[in-house]
């Protein structure tokens, strides 16, 4: 039953970057790759293929979004992430739980869980979208170079910010 | 217990990281968005609060057991506050299988509410089944933090030898001074009727023998024989071993010394136990019921100990191994040191009768089945028979068993044999 709603979760991710450019080949092998490759990383209950595959999709998103260039559409983005954290906490879970005695009330238990925390990614990912529009029109006369490093800039301190968040709580298990 | 965080920290931050390297390299902000759920994730998930406090109490139905027996373990667990995920885990030792349940398992626990886990484990062999702990794990919220910890509470239940009946127990040529089941030939107290001689002062008049009295004129009275237990000396070989894991020679030989104790010991006879091997070790000869246990535990320790010391049974004191007993000995007759005490024993005038395992079912389990492996098998079986003959031409009373078998049917066909022999002698 956890497989198959993996399963379904990844035919959602990798219908993500096809919805957006169905028919350009590189798209479509990268989104066949990752489906692919999640498959096996859900049958075989491994975290790191599955991570492999939410990256190949993501991949497969950026490079569809560039050869289309469709207006800014952040509703089917937040479907992507949101499934993305979704699959990911699935099959962590159930290769954790492999060989195990696993009760439904530990089951209905995570799934009102995981649902909490991507309710408020949704939430948090809507109100960021919300806040970005005056930005976006407040930086409209804005160099493109400065722009570009501003992102950056946002995009390392984010990802260093949750590396050090999470390192600093002691070893991996 | 503290919280760390887990390898799927990892798999969130890769993806998070593509997403905005990308969002940065293409300018869209879709892929940027695609990051913010697993960001809001990672941080959500990073501190569930402290770890609540754990009272952890493991019962378990016996601490003695026979092979194929099962033990029941009971887990109660019992949290202070709310704990959405709290895996359990306990470890099996080597040869101990689950038979019922699980020994792993997940559970959610509301807070001050008690919960039951119950597993039933069955041990493959004799062993100190040891149980060092439940391993406790709390998960948090996605499974991006846990906190574990083992509870030590280190419990040992002792699997001993299954011990099957024997009816067909071989008979001991001596008996000794104590009250048993033995016929003895000396005329005494008893039940079973011997001589007529006339009354003497002193007779009861229940011994009068009322129709020989008629039939002679004086009084006659009918003696009878004493019943008397024996000493018996169980001489374990544990020079060498064979065969898989829990079934191998010695387990074999465990197995029937555990069995032919607790019938010797039924019948108020007094049993002894020699461990012959690298490092000798033995039971003075006793009767009653916490006498077995005793057998029973030296049994459970029985292995194998090499040693390049070749040792004799003469520094076996004569308390251990009386003049009089019978001698029952449960070998595989593999190593030649044994033999050599054996032939000496009887050369001694010991009543001795030895029990060869045969090796040979042992050998077959443990090795890969092949063509090869049937030949050396059959050609073994061979050899053996000859060299069984040999030590039955040497005057060894020796009864071939092949440790798989009831030992009672063994036991019963030897004994057959032997009052054959008796009769046409």
């Amino acid at each position: 039953m956890m497989r198959l709603a993996a399963m379904v979760l990844l035919v959602i991710l990798t219908a993500c970057p096809l919805g957006v450019q169905p028919s350009t080949p590189p798209v479509t092998w990268l989104a066949t790759a990752a489906l692919v490759m999640g498959g096996v990383g859900v049958i075989a209950w491994s975290v790191p293929l599955v991570a492999a595959a939410g990256s190949l999709v993501v991949i497969a998103y950026a490079l569809a979004l560039v050869v289309a260039g469709p207006a800014a559409e952040p509703l089917a983005a937040i479907a992507l992430g949101s499934a993305l954290v979704l699959v990911l906490a699935l099959v962590h879970f159930g290769a954790r739980v492999r060989g195990a005695v696993v009760g439904a009330s530990v089951i209905a238990a995570q799934a009102r869980q995981w649902l909490a925390v991507v309710g408020l990614g949704i939430v948090a990912a809507v109100a960021l979208t919300a806040a970005a529009a005056p930005l976006g029109v407040a930086l409209r006369g804005a160099t493109l170079p400065v722009v570009v490093i501003a992102a950056a800039l946002g995009a390392v301190l984010t990802v260093g910010g949750v590396i050090a968040l999470v390192a600093r709580e002691g070893p991996r298990l | 217990m503290t919280w760390r965080p887990t390898a799927l920290n990892i798999s969130f931050l890769t993806v998070v990281g593509w997403a905005l390297f990308l969002a940065v390299l293409t300018g869209r902000v879709e892929l940027a968005v695609v990051a913010v759920p697993a960001v809001v994730a990672l941080v959500a998930g990073r501190r569930p609060g402290p770890p609540p406090a754990w009272r952890i109490r493991r019962e378990l139905s016996s601490r003695r057991l026979l092979e194929d027996e099962c033990v029941t373990v009971t887990l109660t667990l019992r949290a202070d506050g709310p704990v959405p995920l709290v895996e359990l885990l306990e470890p099996l030792p080597p040869r101990v299988g689950l038979e019922r349940g699980s020994c792993h398992a997940f559970f959610t626990l509301p807070a001050g509410q008690e919960m039951r886990w119950t597993y039933d484990l069955r041990a493959a062999g004799r062993q100190h089944l040891r149980l060092e702990g439940p391993h406790l794990r709390v998960w948090g919220p996605l499974g991006l933090a846990a906190a574990e910890a083992q509870y030590r509470v280190p419990a040992t239940v002792a699997v001993y030898p299954r011990q099957a009946p024997i009816r067909y127990l071989p008979y001991p040529l001596r008996t000794q001074t104590f009250v048993g089941n033995y016929v003895s030939p000396t005329q005494g107290e008893g039940i079973e009727p011997g001589d007529i001689r006339p009354f003497a002062p002193g007779d009861q008049i229940r011994h009068v023998n009322w129709r020989a009295t008629l039939k002679l004129g004086p009084l006659h009275v009918t003696r009878h024989h004493q019943e008397r237990n024996a000493d018996v000396v169980l001489l374990l070989d544990t020079l060498s071993e064979v065969g898989p894991d829990g079934g191998t020679v010695v387990d074999a030989v465990a197995r029937g010394a555990a069995a032919l104790a607790a019938a010797y010991l039924a019948r108020k006879d007094r049993v002894g136990l020699i461990e012959y091997g690298g490092q000798p070790r033995w039971v003075r000869p006793g009767a009653g019921r916490a006498h077995l246990e005793r057998l029973l535990d030296a049994l459970l320790s029985a292995s194998v100990v090499f040693t390049y010391v070749d040792r004799d049974l003469d520094l076996v004191p004569p308390r251990i191994l009386p003049p009089q007993a019978l001698v029952v000995a449960l070998s595989p007759l593999l190593d030649r040191r044994f033999v050599r005490v054996a032939t000496d024993l009887a050369a001694r005038g010991f009543d001795l009768l030895i029990i060869a395992v045969s090796p040979i079912p042992a050998a077959r389990a443990a090795a890969r089945r092949s063509a090869v492996a049937e030949v050396a098998a059959r050609l073994w079986t061979l050899e053996r028979r000859a060299e069984l003959d040999e030590y039955r031409r040497r005057g060894l009373t020796i009864v071939e068993w092949d440790g798989a078998e009831p030992l009672d049917a063994v036991l019963a066909a030897f004994s057959r044999r032997a009052r054959r022999r008796v009769l046409a002698g």
